[in-house]
């Protein structure tokens, strides 16, 4: 029997703050294979508005509790990144769900997108690469 | 280096009832194989519809489940489908033996991420192609 995910010891219910994390790496392993021109489909769009639309509401809702409790770089208590950390992940859920929409990325666009996805990934750290997931190049 | 292709017209169950978790997998997987994922909130609902419309190729379910549990669930999918991958997740260690003894095809631990999930799409729905050849259904 395959086994993966926590150790043992460390094995608890999920969270939110575990949802929005995955959900997190989620939308930008989605953008790193839209920007390396991986195929999308129909139910790869659906999948993209919807955890976009995730992101996008958690991220807001998380700033506005740094705004309304206050910011506190030290705080055990939850998800505390610093305030432009989400306003970076909710531009990155827009512009997710502008090229699931369709919507073609010009080349600047693109660069900004591609910009904002690294600012983002020097805050949270992948085990993997896309280049790793060749299921991703199949539509 | 060999393509992948995915198995043709893939057809996965996710079960679970906590809807932030189900809705979680069912979006990873929609992704990573580009089909429709099938969600169901008990185990008897599942089974149902499965001995009606046919049995997945694969099923990710929590061991905690109303009606029919995870651990129930298992030994009634591989008797009546034994080509059907079963998942059993769990935040209780105790469970990861109980479902071996069920005939789990794999256990995940929680909490756990994207990376276990395209783990298992990776083991048990992608195809190495020898001729190299992708698959582009739909």
């Amino acid at each position: 029997m395959l086994r993966l995910g926590s150790e043992p010891e460390n094995m608890r219910e999920m969270e939110l703050d575990d949802i929005f994390i995955s959900r997190l790496q989620l939308l930008i392993i989605m953008t790193k294979s839209y920007l390396s021109k991986y195929p999308l489909g129909n139910y790869r769009e659906h999948s993209i508005l919807e955890n976009a639309e995730f992101v996008k509401v958690d991220a807001v809702g998380l700033a506005e509790d740094i705004a309304f409790f206050g910011w506190d770089e030290n705080s055990q208590d939850g998800l505390k990144f610093e305030p432009v950390f989400y306003q970076r992940v909710k531009l990155l859920a827009i512009m997710a769900e502008a090229f699931a929409k369709g919507h073609s990325l010009e080349e600047h666009k693109q660069e900004a997108l591609e910009k904002n996805l690294n600012k983002i990934c020097e805050t949270i750290t992948f085990s993997k690469t896309i280049s790793d997931m060749q299921f991703l190049k199949v539509a | 280096m060999r393509e992948a292709t995915i198995i043709a017209n893939v057809k996965i169950a996710v079960v679970d009832e906590d809807v932030i978790v189900r809705d979680f997998i069912a979006g990873t997987l929609m992704y990573s194989v580009n089909r429709e994922i099938l969600t169901f909130d008990n185990g008897f609902d599942a089974w149902i519809s499965f001995e009606e419309s046919g049995f997945p190729d694969m099923i990710i379910a929590d061991v905690n489940l109303q009606k029919i549990d995870g651990l129930a669930l298992v030994p009634k999918v591989k008797e009546a489908s034994p080509r059907t991958v079963v998942v059993l997740f769990s935040d209780l260690p105790g469970n990861e033996i109980k479902a071996k003894e069920q005939g789990s095809d794999a256990f995940l631990a929680k909490p756990f991420g994207v990376n276990e999930l395209f783990n298992l799409v990776q083991t048990f729905v992608v195809e190495q192609d020898p001729a190299g050849d992708s698959s582009t259904p739909d």
